[in-house]
């Protein structure tokens, strides 16, 4: 029990919940774009996943990994812009294009990094390095914990209060959740939904491809099969519970995060559980905290339903 | 507009779109294959034949699409009602669970005896998973498309730990699976050519159809799947409904688990026993048009694929990830074919060529 108590009192905990928090936040803070304006986007997952490719294969051609995420992000708005062109001028089934997005990216992705390196055996490319902020690093707790990540901590920090500021401050955000809300009688008072939806869905499209380069890139430096690992469904369920929005989808994030952090630190000490269902944890947690939030999640209102003019 | 159709044009028009993405996603694939330096033409020789070449390739790629059809059916029932099953995965894994259990737990039983009960506890297994989702969703109204995903992380890590800990064949070495099943609780293959599996498939595909086409609970489900509003007003009780058929999705589900188990692989439970079933099945089931027929067509057409490819993987080096390319790309072009879009788009054609201007409107830009 004890060494329960050490692993929670230990900074590295808490430092890992933020690091493996960060791509699940990226893609979730997308996604609310996409759902605020009225799209469900399970294809999520398979941007995430192009993302962390292409992000691989920018970085070991152009040897730059600021290069390498920008492509990544490109690549994710590329997926994205697929499925914008079902969802929103096809008026397709959201979900049904999004499962098939993600397993064709997933062949896509595994396919091309067994053409590009022989057998698939993808190389160690220019990654993100954590920086230190000095001084700030040296602040107890909140130190290690944020300043002494990778550059896109920072950049989460700050793209989570732009994303608030712009949903929720600028007449563009009123916009984008009316067509999430009513898109015909935002249709009516001129509000251009379909640009707004294709908006929303290339701002998710960036931000979860951001998330699979940060997989790639700011963690492990390579590209694996699948390797986005169903990252891009919790991002789902974050979004959920942060009840869409981006300030709360960081909580959210953490706390998955958290419970996943502490399945891998609980492997390495004395404490006699079984890693297996440790790693259970974080999804059986995200499930009980969506079904204690009954009735407080509302949900935009025309969220996943198609619309067309006419 | 389509819906306007003649029900025998719009049957052409539905075989023209999967005619046409077919040969699209076909396309796309043979770009980036030849991208790759493959030699097209054994590529599909060899996919040919490994998928129907021989008996033995027939018999394979029906055990293949078994899987897939039962997984895909159960997703077809819960969509007519409006329901997103996406928990095949996790519905597969804790039938096969279930059925392993009974399997090496009632190993002395004669062999059709046990075949049907680890059959049964397949069932019973993969309705309880996605009972739970039905029950959320009734209960709670949480999102299926939620619960079921966590469910499938959830019911997987189980089965890691079950069968690196308490159900490990203690024979393994160290490997992450269970004992083998009883010899005699293998599926029989009818005539070296027809897997059992597949005539169950058949059978579940003429349940669901009886299901849906002939009974009270089917107009239930369709009604349900117009509306809620529309379904209480037909007199449903649309809660149950919609829990009855997350327990249906989940039945054939956990059917597929034990019906792989029985009937295909290495008989064994191991936490790489689904290669991906629960999602292909839905893909199969919208290839199939939500129809218990036409996902069986889907299923057989989608078996035949992934066998051919992972034979041809031994003999032409195509790797397996080709059959999720070439399946994910032919159901983006069957989703953005299946739309009025181009029909609106050869509209406006045919308007400007008449001289009067098109319909304007950013909806077809």
């Amino acid at each position: 029990m004890s060494e329960l108590l050490d692993i929670f009192a230990s900074t590295a905990l808490y430092a890992t919940a933020v690091r493996l928090a960060l791509p699940i936040f990226f893609a979730a803070l997308g996604e609310t774009f996409a759902e605020r304006a009225g799209l469900v986007n399970v294809g999520l997952e398979g941007m995430m996943l192009m993302g962390a490719f292409a992000g691989v294969v920018g970085s070991h051609y152009t040897g730059d990994p600021w290069l390498g995420a920008a492509i990544g992000i490109f690549a994710g708005m590329l997926v994205a812009a697929i499925q914008a062109l079902v969802a929103i001028n096809l008026a397709g089934d959201q979900i049904v294009s999004g499962i098939a997005l993600n397993i064709a990216v997933l062949g896509i992705t595994s396919y091309l990094a067994r053409t590009i390196w022989e057998g698939g055996d993808v190389p160690s490319v220019n990654g993100f390095d954590s920086i230190t902020m000095p001084g700030f690093s040296e602040i107890p707790f909140f130190g290690p914990v944020i300043f002494e990540q990778s550059v896109l901590v920072y950049l989460a920090i700050a793209l989570a209060a732009v994303s608030w500021w712009l949903l929720f401050k600028k007449p563009w955000g009123l916009r984008l959740r009316a067509c999430g809300e009513d898109p015909r009688s935002a249709d009516s008072l001129g509000i251009p939904v379909f640009r707004i939806r294709w908006q929303s869905m290339m701002i998710c499209g960036a931000l979860a491809g951001l998330g699979g380069v940060f997989l790639s890139l700011g963690q492990l430096f390579t590209f694996s099969d699948n390797m986005s690992g169903g990252r891009g469904f919790i991002a789902l369920a974050v979004v959920i519970i942060a009840r869409w929005s981006p300030i709360r989808a960081i909580a959210a994030a953490v706390l998955f995060g958290l419970f996943e952090a502490l399945a891998l630190r609980v492997q390495v000490t004395d404490i006699n559980v079984p890693p297996e269902l440790m790693l259970a944890l974080p999804y059986l947690v995200t499930l009980f905290v969506y079904a204690g939030l009954v009735g407080r999640t509302r949900p935009p209102k025309s969220l996943g339903r198609e619309y067309s003019r006419g | 507009m389509i819906a306007a159709l003649q029900p025998d044009r719009q049957a052409m028009m539905m075989t023209l779109r999967m005619g046409v993405s077919v040969v699209a996603a076909i396309a796309v694939s043979s770009i980036l294959l030849a991208a790759g330096g493959f030699d097209l033409q054994l590529v599909y020789e060899e996919i040919l034949r490994q998928s129907l070449g021989s008996p033995f390739a027939i018999k394979n790629s029906l055990i293949e699409a078994v899987p897939i059809t039962l997984v895909g059916l159960g997703v077809a029932v819960a969509f007519r009602a409006g329901i997103f099953n996406l928990g095949g995965e996790g519905q597969i894994y804790m039938g096969a669970l279930a059925a392993i259990g009974v399997a090496l737990g009632f190993s002395g039983l004669p062999g059709p005896l046990l075949i049907c009960l680890t059959l049964i506890a397949g069932i019973i297994g993969g309705a309880l998973w996605g009972g739970v989702a039905g029950a959320l969703r009734s209960r709670l109204g949480l999102s299926e498309i939620i619960t079921t995903i966590m469910l499938n992380f959830i019911a997987f890590w189980i089965v890691s730990y079950l069968v690196r800990g308490p159900i490990q064949d203690p024979n393994s070495a160290g490997y992450p699976y269970t004992a083998e099943i009883p010899g005699r609780s293998q599926l029989p293959i009818v005539g070296d050519l027809i897997p059992t599996g597949f005539l169950i498939a058949v059978i579940a595909s003429a349940v669901a159809w009886v299901l849906l086409e002939r009974t009270k609970t089917g107009i239930g489900i369709k009604s349900l799947g117009s509306g809620e509003a529309a379904g209480r007003f037909a007199g449903f009780r649309v809660e149950m409904v919609g829990f009855g058929v997350m327990l249906i999705a989940g039945a054939m589900s956990g059917l597929a688990g034990a019906v792989a188990l029985l009937g295909g692989g290495d008989g064994r439970l191991s936490d790489f026993f689904s290669p991906g079933w629960g999602f292909i099945g839905v893909m199969t089931a919208l290839i199939g048009r939500g129809s218990p027929i036409g996902t069986l067509l889907a299923g057989l057409f989608v078996g035949f694929l992934t066998n051919g490819i992972s034979g041809a993987q031994g003999t032409a080096g195509v790797p397996n990830s080709v059959a999720q390319m070439l399946l994910g790309l032919f159901v983006l072009f069957l989703i953005i074919s299946n739309t009025d879009f181009f029909v609106r788009l050869a509209e406006s054609a045919r308007a400007s060529l008449a001289g009067s201007r098109p319909r304007r409107g950013k909806a077809t830009v």
